[in-house]
């Protein structure tokens, strides 16, 4: 009879797993292909067919092993965390303000959409691309595995960051006027606020949200099917 | 013989099922599924292990070592009070589509 232990271990040599839990699945392996051969030998076939019989189960060892790689990927919270937010989060962040940037740097002239203090810029040409920047965070969140939330706040990413930045900016630039000794005009922060809200938070967030939620229709759809393995 | 690509679909179904009824190691699994779908599902090692391993990260089912009678170590596999509740949808979804198959399959035939 074969070293079922020893010939599981020679053929899965490439598994990148700690020491025990390699251990642990050449045993668990070892043990299916022995009671496997014992069947076939027990039905009266001869030892060397009983043995080609059982490694048949087996087709391509280096397949198996990649997918027991794949099954046995443990991702940690925080590993997971990264891959399917912040890692994907801020490549969306950094492509769609570098977009933005050669859009100005290219003369692209913004919008301007009212009068006075209450005028909005939009940049159509960067607002058109950000339901692309949106999928894209989407797609690389959805394809880690990122539930729905979390795909769509990637999709959002952008958005979010610059909220962040208005929110540390305009407590700031209070404290700024208050030492500085000029008289603080709430009506002309919350303009801005209202202002700056709508033409780089919310117009922005609702492109790159459409981005975002396009993927994860198409991402389901696939994986229905993928799963059902019908179509 | 079922297709490749719906065995593939049904595998999680068959593997849940079987473990309903009670504890199991992979190769038990492997005939006991191969017995009760007359050959029409057949897990071989290099199918059914990655599967397992997927579904015990999934948190469905859950192994342990265990000494056999004969003095043997086996992995065992339990179904986990997340794969008991991953079942019955599972079942329903499938009950659903083969319906729905039926339907069609009738329709065509008419």
């Amino acid at each position: 009879m074969p070293d079922w232990q020893e010939l599981v271990r020679q053929r899965l040599s490439g598994l990148a797993l700690d020491a025990a839990e390699k251990d642990e699945i050449h045993a668990e392996l070892a043990a299916h292909l022995e009671e496997s051969y014992e069947l076939f030998c027990a039905e009266g076939l001869p030892q060397r067919e009983a043995v080609q019989r059982t490694l048949l189960q087996v087709a391509d060892w280096q397949d198996l092993q990649r997918k027991i790689l794949i099954a046995r990927r443990r991702e940690q919270p925080m590993q997971k965390r990264v891959h399917q937010l912040w890692i994907p989060g801020f490549l969306t962040l950094t492509l769609s303000m570098i977009f933005l940037i050669t859009l100005q740097k290219l003369g692209f002239q913004p919008r301007i959409v009212g009068r006075g203090p209450n005028t909005i810029l939009f940049y159509a040409p960067w607002m058109a691309s950000l339901p692309f920047f949106g999928a894209l965070g989407a797609y690389l969140s959805a394809r880690r595995g990122g539930l729905l939330g979390t795909v769509l706040l990637t999709s959002v990413f952008p958005v979010l960051a610059l909220t962040a930045a208005f929110l540390l900016m305009f407590p700031i630039g209070f404290v700024v006027e208050r030492v500085i000794g000029r008289p603080v005009d709430f009506s002309i922060v919350a303009t801005a606020i209202l202002r700056d809200g709508v033409g780089w938070l919310l117009v922005p967030g609702v492109a790159l949200l459409a981005g975002g939620f396009l993927v994860h229709l198409l991402f389901n759809r696939r994986s229905w099917s993928k799963e059902t393995a019908v179509g | 013989m079922v297709g490749t690509g719906i065995k593939r679909g049904t595998a999680e179904l068959a593997i849940l099922s079987v473990l309903e009824g009670g504890a199991m190691h992979g190769y038990e699994m492997a005939r006991r599924i191969e017995q009760q779908t007359k050959g029409a599902l057949r897990f071989t090692l290099a199918a059914l292990y990655p599967m397992l391993y997927r579904m015990e990260q999934h948190g469905w089912i859950r192994g342990a070592w265990e000494t056999s009678s004969n003095g043997r170590r086996k992995r065992c596999y339990r179904l986990t009070p997340a794969g008991r509740k991953k079942l019955s949808p599972l079942r329903r979804e499938w009950a659903d589509l083969f319906r729905a198959l039926q339907r069609l399959t009738k329709v065509a035939h008419a």
